[in-house]
């Protein structure tokens, strides 16, 4: 058992958008939630990682509550976050959008190198895209480079907010592989990856939560 | 033409450096923090009090008057240290996404308390104290005369100028000051203590500010006011400059500084009034000023 999340309720400017949600993410295993726009998808993830305010629950990293901690704190237990609009740093190239975290947790430049190279061996496009400004990749190639960044810290925890959303057909089958390749190579990895339709991750999806206006439902794969 | 055109060009050139060193402080801040920091001005004028206050304890105790210059760097830090993290920790924290009138109030508010504090602390005489000037002496080159410390304040304004630049490319704190800026919330995600990088970055601002107050001194000495003068100068800057741009602080900071001297020179009565004209006649052909545009906000 990896990260668990108690009760979760969540308000967005007096609104309830989260009503109480419970989930557990294992280890090895990849979560697919799924809902329609609106439903909360993103507010969950950025619970998760503290990005905004929870009015009561809990969420645990190996038993080791979360919601004490700055927001700060989760890269460096290993939870790794790609939010659905990307968020490059625009004035940053590809490279260093990657190596964000690394600079921020000041990681020694040998482990550094083994986690970029790690992530462009993952990744192949990314390499190509190296040195483009992080501001002139297109939406696509952008989520990629969010995984990539993500990866660079995610040892435990990997959060993909709706990683398919956008994505050209090409790029999706390119994506899909990474994650395959992905799972298969990091198996100590809990992943949880958010989508509004099912279709597009029922092959890596071990397990399929639906999540319905600040609800959710399911926990096993027949869900939908 | 000349013998009278180049003193003119370093009178202004060494009090452009001045108003440099609070504006690329405010603008840094502006960038950062997203704040509008209407007391910036008191952490120069403290840098003067201060720097001029050891200036002077250094000579009444007979000690090496060239110690005067490690001094002024000094009095810079030590504002800086006291005075950066306890400002932003308990006041400017609390206005971070909020209203700009909040910050313009809470930031003024800030302001007047500073100001009271030194006629507290400083009385309400002017202070002078110019051992550093009178030690660098004057050169002379073609027949014409100039204060080596003016020489010294337009160096110094360089450094700073390639120093923020280099900070802001090629460090650890830069590269995690500009992902700040562009994006807090990713920054918070892939592990940057941002509000660290806010005390930092804050603090920085306050240096820079009273490092032009204590390098100030001895060329102008301080009084009352110089708080509340020098911030309105840098606000000039600032909207001349375009808000969050260093070059542009450093351009602008010529040009308010050389109408301030043109008017001295040429039409005394309009010494105050010049910057702001010209800051006039700036925004109203480029409303973001000279580097600004609607949209940008770079450090
Ligand atoms: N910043 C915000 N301000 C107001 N309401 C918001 C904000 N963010 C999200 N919401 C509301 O919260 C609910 C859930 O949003 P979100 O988590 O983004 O859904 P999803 O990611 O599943 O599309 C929606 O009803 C949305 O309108
Ligand atoms: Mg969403």
């Amino acid at each position: 058992m990896m990260l668990k999340v108690d009760n979760l309720e969540v308000e967005i400017e007096g609104v309830q958008v989260l009503r109480g949600i419970s989930f557990t993410l294992e280890s090895g295993k990849t979560t697919v939630l799924i809902g329609r726009n609106g439903a909360g998808k993103t507010t969950t993830l950025r619970a998760i990682m503290g990005l905004l305010p929870v009015v009561s629950g809990t969420v645990s990293l190996a038993g080791d509550a979360l919601l004490d901690k700055p927001a700060f704190a989760r890269a460096p237990l290993g939870i790794g976050y790609a939010p659905e609009d990307r968020r490059l740093i625009a004035e940053f190239s590809v490279r260093e959008n990657i190596l964000l975290p690394a600079l921020a947790l000041n990681m020694a430049p040998a482990e550094r190198k083994r986690r970029l190279d790690e992530t462009y061996a993952l990744i192949p496009q990314l390499e190509t895209l190296d040195a483009r400004p992080g501001g002139s990749v297109s939406g696509g190639q952008g989520k990629m480079v969010a995984l990539g960044r993500a990866l660079m810290v995610a040892d435990r925890v990997l959060l993909l907010d709706e990683p398919f959303q956008g994505l050209a057909p090409a790029l999706a089958l390119d994506y899909a592989r990474a994650l395959k390749r992905l799972k298969a190579e990091k198996r100590d990895i809990a992943y949880m990856i958010t989508e509004s339709s099912p279709d597009l991750l029922s092959s890596v999806a071990d397990e399929t939560l639906t999540i319905e206006r600040g609800m959710v439902s399911g926990g096993t794969v027949e869900a939908i | 033409m000349l013998d009278m055109a180049l003193p003119l060009i370093m009178d202004a050139l060494a009090n452009a450096a001045l108003i440099f060193f609070v504006a690329v402080g405010l603008t840094l801040v502006f960038s950062v923090q997203r704040i509008l920091n209407v007391a910036h001005g008191s952490f120069y004028s403290i840098g003067a009090y201060i720097a001029a206050s050891m200036g002077l304890w250094l000579i009444s105790a007979g000690l090496n008057p060239w110690l005067s210059f490690p001094a002024l760097l000094l009095s810079a830090a030590l504002v800086a240290m006291v005075l950066g993290p306890l400002v932003e920790r308990t006041l400017i924290r609390w206005t971070y996404g909020r209203h700009e009138a909040i910050q313009i109030l809470v930031t003024f508010g800030l302001f007047l308390i500073l100001e009271d504090l030194q006629r507290l602390v400083f009385g309400v005489r002017s202070i002078y104290q110019d051992t550093p000037m009178a030690l660098l002496g004057v050169s002379e080159i073609g027949g014409i005369f100039y204060l080596n410390y003016q020489l010294l304040l337009i160096v110094l304004a360089l450094a700073v100028l390639f120093g923020m630049r280099f900070l802001i490319k090629h460090t650890r704190l830069g590269r995690l000051l500009v992902a700040v800026v562009a994006d807090r919330e990713v920054s918070l995600a892939m592990g940057i203590n941002t509000d660290r990088a806010f005390v930092l970055a804050f603090t920085l601002g306050v240096f820079l500010a009273a490092l032009g107050g204590a390098l100030a001194t001895p060329t102008t000495g301080v009084a009352p006011g110089l708080g509340a003068e020098t911030m309105v100068l840098a606000f000039a800057v600032a909207a001349i400059g375009g808000l969050g741009q260093i070059e542009g602080a450093a351009v602008a900071s010529i040009i308010v500084a050389g109408a301030k001297v043109l008017a001295v020179y040429y039409a005394p009565a309009f010494d105050t009034v010049a910057p702001f004209l010209v800051m006039l006649a700036v925004l109203l052909v480029r409303p973001n000023g000279l580097f600004g545009t609607a949209t940008t906000r770079k450090i």
